[in-house]
């Protein structure tokens, strides 16, 4: 029941008569807290260094037992005797006096100690058998007891031993609800409390949970609070990040995804959208308009000669209606050209078709004013195919041959007054064809009027 | 555009030179049996898409399998031949180019589910853009994209110069 009655009575050796205490009456539970009995405190010395000097010694100490050692004595520090308000266990007055010496120190500033005595005291502290709190508490609670014993000359290291031992009694009954005492504490307390307090947290993490509870205590005053918020703000998860494993793996995805359209970017010209879905838009774009130059530039490269004449209609169509229609082949690029260029000249046609190209390789829209201010346009084959039957010119039927609607194309294109008709039907057909191509509304509004 | 045209993954034998060695020998190829005099518009249409084939397929030979959309148009191009010269093709399609693995299929599924809504068509359209990229989730499929849009300016970058070159020494 009481380990510490070694100690107990080590100390009693050393204290004085009228300090003896039974040792029967010691209790090493939470009403250590309590126990406050007179207590002499010869030896005070009360020094004005404060809390420097207690912040020094705890940063020293490897747990935050102030608390605990603090919380059950509530005494004013002017009063030099603990309030009797802890009077269950008569047999901790030394460790009542040992409590008050230290919160003498800390008031006090806790005179000229040194740290290497102190920590020394604390070892032989931290050697006590069978106190797992002695470590972590032990130091904490020693550390008055070597301000003490240090300033005090008055306890050996038996007596620190010994009134080590009582406080850790008192601190094994502590645990968490020894926080709660500091709120007891009359106002001027709780500072020295919070204070060292804040030093041990610091540098200690007492369970880990302490330290945050003290760093609570410190900033809101209260160290009550701080033991139930401390676990709440463990699991509380810091503002947008989620410990759900789902949006967890969602945010990943997210952020992956991010990444692409990133990499995406750089490789898309006018990629200056911030919006993804205009992104994937002009990304989508991209790609239709690098595989219709593929199928242009094979097209142009069967000779570049007099095989292949491009034809350019009237209808400037963006290159997904041609590649809307090929669907393997069906749609090959035509051009007709216009009134402009009466004379189907293959080399300057080619040389224009290349001019294209290279335009289209940076940016669609100019490519397409250009042809525009030539009067060409792209066209798909089955639109070319519907114009042709539809103007009911006699041409023969373009049905997937490129070349062969060059001629009959550019007859009817030589036209001067059938070409703006054509080019009107152009357009219609192209709009209505633009429908039934490609649903997209997109296209259909692209369609110009020469 | 283009910063880098070459893939840094091996200098001699960057993607753009596999394929340009590739490109034209299937076009020396072409150009032998189809000499360009012939001006048979059929012909002339066919031998168009013999070289836009031969150009896709050269790039995707280039990248081999290291792509998913690689894969996808070689597998395809292999069950188009094989179509052509008669063989039962249908299970090679199926299984090469339609027939992803579940949990693929079911990620995708899921993915346009919970894509933002009005993302889902433009994953769509770029699905059927990129080869192969039906059975891909959104994440692999801008990569496919990112790597088939290198490929294709590639493509584009040296069939342009070869026309140049034609042209010029025409």
């Amino acid at each position: 029941m009481q380990p510490c009655s070694r100690e107990m009575q080590a100390m009693n050796s050393l204290l004085s008569p009228t300090q003896q205490i039974p040792l029967q009456d010691l209790q090493p539970n939470g009403n250590s807290g309590t126990h406050q009995a007179q207590i002499h405190n010869p030896q005070f010395d009360p020094t004005s260094s404060h809390d420097d000097f207690l912040d020094q010694m705890l940063s020293t100490l490897p747990s935050c037992s102030w608390s605990d050692l603090k919380s059950p004595w509530d005494p004013p520090k002017s009063d030099e005797t603990p309030p009797s308000n802890h009077d269950n266990n008569v047999g901790f007055h030394y460790d009542e006096i040992l409590a008050s010496k230290l919160r003498q120190h800390q008031i006090n500033g806790g005179g000229g100690g040194t740290t290497a005595a102190m920590k020394m005291m604390m070892q032989q502290q931290m050697m006590l058998p069978g106190r797992p709190i002695a470590a972590a508490g032990g130091g904490g609670l020693t550390m008055p007891l070597h301000n003490d014993i240090v300033d005090g000359s008055s306890f050996k290291s038996p007596n620190q031993q010994g009134g080590e031992g009582s406080v850790q009694a008192l601190y094994n009954g502590f645990g968490a609800g020894s926080l709660h005492g500091t709120n007891n504490q009359s106002p001027n307390q709780p500072q020295h409390f919070h204070h060292p307090q804040g030093g041990n947290m610091q540098t200690q993490s007492f369970g880990a949970t302490a330290g945050t509870v003290m760093n609570q205590s410190q900033a809101s005053g209260s160290t009550t609070g701080g033991a139930p918020a401390q676990p709440k703000q463990r699991v509380r998860a810091r503002r947008g990040q989620a410990t759900d494993p789902h949006s967890i793996a969602e945010r990943l995805r997210r952020e992956r995804i991010a990444e692409r359209m990133k990499a995406l970017q750089e490789l898309v010209p006018n990629a200056n959208k911030t919006d993804k879905a205009s992104m994937l838009d002009e990304i989508i774009d991209y790609v239709k308009f690098l595989q219709l130059q593929v199928k242009v530039l094979s097209m142009s490269r069967l000779g570049g000669a007099a095989a292949v004449a491009p034809l350019v209609a009237d209808m400037p169509s963006e290159g997904g209606d041609c590649v809307q229609t090929t669907a393997g082949g069906g749609g090959s690029l035509q051009r007709n050209s216009n009134g402009n260029q009466p004379s189907a000249n293959n080399d300057s046609l080619t040389v224009t078709e290349h001019q294209v190209a290279k335009l289209m390789e940076e940016d669609m829209g100019s490519a397409m004013q250009y042809l525009q201010g030539k009067g060409l346009c792209l066209m798909p084959i089955s639109l070319a195919t519907a114009i042709s039957t539809a103007t009911c010119h006699s041409r023969n039927p373009m049905i997937n041959k490129g070349s062969s609607s060059n001629h009959p194309l550019l007859q009817s294109n030589g036209d001067g007054p059938s070409s703006p008709s054509m080019s009107v039907l152009t357009v219609q057909s192209a709009t209505m064809g633009n429908g039934g191509l490609d649903g997209s509304a997109k296209d259909a509004a692209s369609v110009s009027k020469p | 555009m283009m910063n880098t045209p070459q893939q840094v993954k091996n200098p001699s034998s960057s993607l753009k030179s596999r394929f340009i060695t590739r490109f034209l020998g299937a076009l020396t190829k072409i150009t032998a049996e189809d000499p360009i005099s012939s001006s048979s518009p059929t012909r002339i249409f066919q031998r168009y898409r013999r070289i836009k084939v031969a150009s896709n397929k050269s790039m995707a030979y280039s990248v081999r399998s290291r792509r998913i959309w690689s894969r996808a148009m070689l597998s395809r191009f292999r069950s188009r031949r094989s179509a052509f010269s008669g063989r039962r093709s249908s299970v090679k399609t199926t299984n090469c180019t339609t027939s992803p693995p579940p949990a693929l299929i079911k990620v995708t599924i899921n993915e346009k589910k919970t894509a933002k809504g009005g993302l889902d068509m433009q994953t769509d359209e770029l699905r059927e853009l990129v080869p192969g990229g039906e059975a891909m989730d959104v994440c692999n499929l801008l990569d496919e994209t990112a790597h088939y849009i290198k490929c294709l300016t590639t493509q584009v970058q040296v069939m342009r110069k070869i026309v140049d070159f034609y042209h010029l020494s025409k």
